[in-house]
């Protein structure tokens, strides 16, 4: 019984901790160099590593920019949309 | 018009007095959208201005809009009324117009035209990259004009 008591609380404990992860998706009114420029200046990627993600948005439909807490996800999302950018949120396994 | 070029710290293009009356009047009725707004499900413009952050999750997506959307709104507006601000020079005169624009408010110029194209592209029903040619030409035109306008300003702030 206490086996599946510990086993129990440690599957919440790692579905609780269980990342998340910003998703933006692709629209066709954003431009490339926009999208790439709002990585840069927002997640702090270098040139290279942003072009990776827009062109990944672009031709996969959407990318993950970022893996985290649910919250801090939520931050992201939301500047996301302050840019102008479709994004949302999901579990990491999901 | 003149597409955004960089002078020192300011951002630079020239507009007639008719783009700056209609780019004026775009951002005046962004602004009008987003202070009046209601409800989201029947407005496709709101909808992608203040998208689900859960597309699964219906719940959660309307405690998120809960916490964000007002906030969001108030931003999103006060960019879209920095650009009626900055064109009002070049409104009502009969020679093209400088406009200058400095880097905080190139930020906002910059995201207000995203708006503006999101919301024109959701009035047109424009979805997927097949649909970019599809619409009223007039609509069409001004829809490019605006990615153009807003494109020359990236290419400043990517310097």
């Amino acid at each position: 019984m206490s086996d599946v008591l510990e086993q129990t609380e440690l599957v919440e404990s790692t579905m609780l901790d269980s990342p998340w992860v910003t998703i933006v998706w692709n629209d066709p009114v954003n431009l490339m160099n926009y999208v790439s420029w709002v990585f840069r200046s927002y997640f702090g990627f270098s040139r290279a590593e942003a072009d990776v993600r827009m062109l990944q948005v672009h031709h996969d439909g959407r990318a993950v920019v970022a893996i985290g807490g649910r919250e801090e996800m939520e931050r992201h999302v939301e500047a996301m949309h302050d840019f102008g950018l479709w994004a949302t949120l999901a579990k990491a396994d999901a | 018009m003149k597409a955004f070029r960089r002078s020192r710290h300011q951002f630079v293009a020239v507009f007639s007095a008719d783009e700056a009356g209609t780019l004026s009047l775009l951002a005046s009725q962004l602004s009008d959208l987003l202070e009046n707004r209601s409800s989201y499900d029947s407005d496709p413009a709101l909808l992608r201005l203040l998208p689900d952050a859960y597309p699964d999750d219906a719940e959660a997506s309307a405690e998120f809009r809960r916490f964000t959307a007002d906030d969001l709104a108030v931003r999103k507006s006060a960019n879209a009324r920095r650009i009626v601000a900055d064109l009002a020079p070049a409104i009502g005169v009969t020679s093209a117009t400088v406009v200058k624009v400095d880097a905080q408010a190139a930020q906002a110029w910059v995201r207000s035209l995203t708006d503006i194209r999101l919301t024109i592209a959701a009035r047109l029903g424009i979805e997927t990259d097949d649909d970019v040619e599809s619409g009223d030409a007039v609509v069409r035109d001004l829809y490019d004009w605006l990615g153009f306008v807003q494109g020359s300003l990236v290419e400043c702030l990517d310097r």
